[in-house]
């Protein structure tokens, strides 16, 4: 018989289980319909305008009454604890919540004054109108070129293959990514590191050309250098764009946004000036959330 | 001892070893399972491997060698004018011992030194059956009582069950590994015959097909003909006509299926479609030759084709139907695979679904359809049943679908049906074209393979 001696390296003891100490509950206990929004959530000229907006998954309510501007060339914030719904907020700026099943949203979200749940709506258009980066780098299984050229090819957004070179480069160029990739845009766009595949699928998203970029949090992913160099880059990007931001790091937020929106069981609970709602919170549960009280 | 009773005792003994083992290591710790390296029943199978794996291998070779060693110790003890006769005549007396040992030859007909020989033959297996129980029995005590003696409470009896376990695995993998290597070497030996007898550039390049062999010498169409081209050309038509049909069907069908369908249609069309592969073959064979030969046929007459009852096209047609599900099923499966986060990556650009579905998700699947496809392929170029039903037997070299041909299965099949000689030609012929047909898969796997991996290395 083949014996193998091996070390012993079996401990079989039991953990501790994890416990609530009761100071991390939320100091006052808020039920959702007690509720309400706090701060300004309208801004002058608007880029995107949402009003009572009530997001359903099956019988599930996801989101509750939101109403909420997003200010031309700004980053806006979006925090909160998981399961808040602001992931599920963000998705409905562009409709994505259209692909999931029993999803269903009522309300008004406005681009522009045109309301992107009107029936007449191009949800087509809307996406090239509204980009979105999501949580994990996504690049297409193509090369890297190709990844930054499939949005503009099918938008037909250049009439030859110069102007796409141009539209490549200048994406590349913007998302920070030119120099490290230009003399291998036909590798494959999948063999970069975790931090250049989300820059690539940001320039990927700002090709089509945009107004509005939703970033549904970008940098959970990616390591602290890489997280720096995307948030640089959202800084740059505002000149341009319009951005949405959702986010678990409250230095995050505050680093990189003017507006910062705090969610709450599916409530939007307080918006403001991000450098206010951090320093000086008005309603009691952002107070709790940003002092590390709960969330 | 009879040698199923004497497994059976071997198998309770090791049972029995298993309790003595687990009981012992128990014992020695007085109880507390906790100062034990490994739980009791660790040491128990520790135990019964000793008693019954050293035990099994003695056994297995002692009826290996058993044959031939009492054979040649009869031989051994007959008359020297015998023992000189050339190894035919040898190989006949032993024979007809061994007819003599087991009652089936005519007693009063062997001759005297026969009978005697038998009478030994038959003493030495009896000694040997004894023999080999004892020997057993005490193989599996000794190793149970080994066993059992080292059993320590530090003993790591879980990590030496594990490494048994781990040979035993090793053991079964190879089976398959083994049976294929003697499958290739058998047919390979036979096409080696057959080639000695007819040259291997006749039968590839060969362009006719015709195996008779002559059974006397002055028998009319006594040369047979043994160019297998007509029947490669029969095998790629009917493939080639069946994959025609099968994936642009099949995948249009999985790209539905995973893309577009509700789930719950989705729930209810794929085991209905999987449900096509459940048909056997035969069936189809018989819907081909009854139904779609005669209907194409006359859609042939009224636009003025003259078709053949038993076509190329009504066996393709059906074998592509048939494996319309190997394409769809593992299809669906591989897109089902793509990641959700590609989907949403396209569709956040504004790609309409069908735009999604061409330049990201089949991309993206392409190396997974690639292997649904080509192991539909080797299933097409394996079919015989449909086949003989619906495109004949006539070995045609022609590339109209509308006439008969035949396939390289269907002529193996032929070829060996019915009373045959092992050593002549036609029958042989038959080992040559499955030694084709085997290479013909490798082959066919091996650029799978290779395109799998080449769209992984790009891809991922």
């Amino acid at each position: 018989m083949n014996i193998i001696a091996e070390p012993q390296n079996e401990i079989k003891k039991e953990r501790p289980k994890m416990r609530y100490l009761e100071t991390d509950r939320p100091a006052t206990p808020f039920a959702r319909e007690h509720i309400k929004t706090v701060g300004a959530i309208t801004v002058d000229s608007p880029r995107i305008t949402c009003r009572n907006v009530n997001v359903y998954y099956g019988t599930k309510q996801a989101i509750d009454d939101v109403s909420l501007d997003i200010g031309r060339n700004a980053v806006i914030a979006l925090i909160g604890p998981s399961g808040c719904g602001k992931s599920t907020f963000i998705r409905c700026l562009n409709r994505m919540n259209d692909t999931v099943i029993g999803c269903r949203v009522s309300g008004r979200i406005g681009i522009d004054e045109q309301n992107i749940y009107d029936p007449q709506m191009d949800v087509v258009l809307l996406r090239a109108q509204v980009g979105m980066v999501f949580q994990k780098p996504n690049p297409f299984p193509k090369s890297i070129y190709d990844n930054i050229a499939y949005g503009p090819r099918i938008h037909g957004l250049a009439a030859n293959k110069l102007e796409l070179d141009e539209i490549v480069e200048t994406s590349l160029r913007k998302a920070g990514l030119w120099d490290e990739v230009k003399d291998n845009l036909a590798h494959p766009g999948t063999g970069l590191s975790g931090g250049q595949q989300q820059r690539l699928c940001i320039a990927r998203t700002i090709a089509v050309g945009p107004e509005v970029i939703l970033m549904d949090e970008p940098c959970s992913a990616l390591d602290p250098i890489a997280t720096a160099r995307i948030e640089q880059l959202i800084d740059e990007l505002r000149e341009q764009f319009t951005i949405v931001i959702v986010t678990h790091s409250m230095q995050q937020a505050a680093r990189v946004s003017q507006r910062t929106a705090y969610f709450h069981l599916g409530k939007l609970v307080e918006v403001g000036e991000t450098a206010q709602l951090f320093t000086n919170p008005m309603h009691q549960l952002t107070e709790d959330y940003i002092t590390g009280r709960f969330g | 001892m009879q040698r199923t009773t004497l497994l059976l005792t071997l198998f309770l003994m090791a049972a029995a070893a298993f309790y003595a083992g687990s009981r012992r290591s128990l014992d020695i710790v007085r109880g507390h399972t906790r100062e034990l390296h490994s739980l009791p029943s660790y040491y128990g199978y520790f135990t019964a491997l000793w008693c019954g794996l050293p035990a099994l291998l003695i056994m297995g070779l002692w009826l290996a060698f058993e044959t031939s060693i009492i054979t040649h110790l009869v031989i051994a003890e007959l008359p020297p004018a015998m023992q000189s006769l050339p190894d035919e005549r040898i190989n006949l007396i032993v024979n007809d011992i061994r007819n003599q040992v087991g009652g089936s030859a005519f007693a009063g007909e062997s001759d005297p030194l026969i009978q005697a020989a038998a009478a030994r033959y038959q003493r030495l297996k009896d000694i040997s059956a004894k023999a080999l129980t004892v020997v057993v029995l005490a193989v599996a005590i000794a190793g149970a009582t080994f066993a059992r003696q080292r059993i320590r409470k530090e003993q790591r009896a879980r990590n030496m069950v594990e490494s048994a376990t781990v040979v035993f695995l090793i053991v079964c993998s190879t089976i398959a590994i083994f049976t294929t290597i003697g499958i290739v070497l058998s047919v390979l030996f036979e096409s080696i015959q057959f080639f000695e007898r007819v040259p291997v550039t006749d039968f590839l390049f060969g362009l006719h097909w015709s195996p008779q062999m002559a059974i006397r010498a002055d028998q009319v169409g006594s040369s047979g003909a043994f160019g297998a081209v007509p029947l490669f050309t029969g095998t790629l038509l009917i493939s080639a006509i069946a994959m025609l049909v099968a994936v642009p069907i099949g995948l249009m069908a999985a790209i539905y299926l995973s893309e577009y369908a509700a789930p719950k249609f989705r729930a209810t069309a794929k085991p209905a479609l999987e449900i096509l592969a459940g048909i056997p073959t035969v069936v189809y064979g018989f819907f081909a030759a009854l139904v779609v030969a005669p209907f194409i046929r006359d859609l042939g007459m009224q636009v003025g084709l003259s078709v053949s009852s038993e076509s190329a096209l009504a066996a393709g047609l059906v074998m592509g139907i048939m494996i319309i599900p190997f394409v769809s099923s593992l299809s669906d499966d591989v897109i089902n695979a793509v990641p959700q986060a590609l989907r949403d990556g396209a569709y956040a650009l504004g790609a309409t679904q069908s735009e999604a579905v061409r330049h990201v998700i089949i991309p993206a699947a392409l190396p997974g359809i690639v292997g649904a496809i080509l192991l539909a392929a080797s299933r097409a170029i394996g079919e015989t049943m449909i086949v003989v039903m619906a495109a004949g037997l006539s070995a045609n070299l022609t590339a109209n679908p509308l006439e008969a041909v035949t396939t390289v299965t269907v002529q193996i099949v032929t070829l060996l049906v019915g009373d045959q000689e092992f050593d002549s030609p036609k029958t042989l012929a038959a080992f040559a074209l499955g030694l084709v047909l085997f290479v013909a898969t490798l082959i066919l796997n091996v650029i799978a393979l290779y395109i799998v991996r080449r769209y992984r290395e790009q891809y991922e």
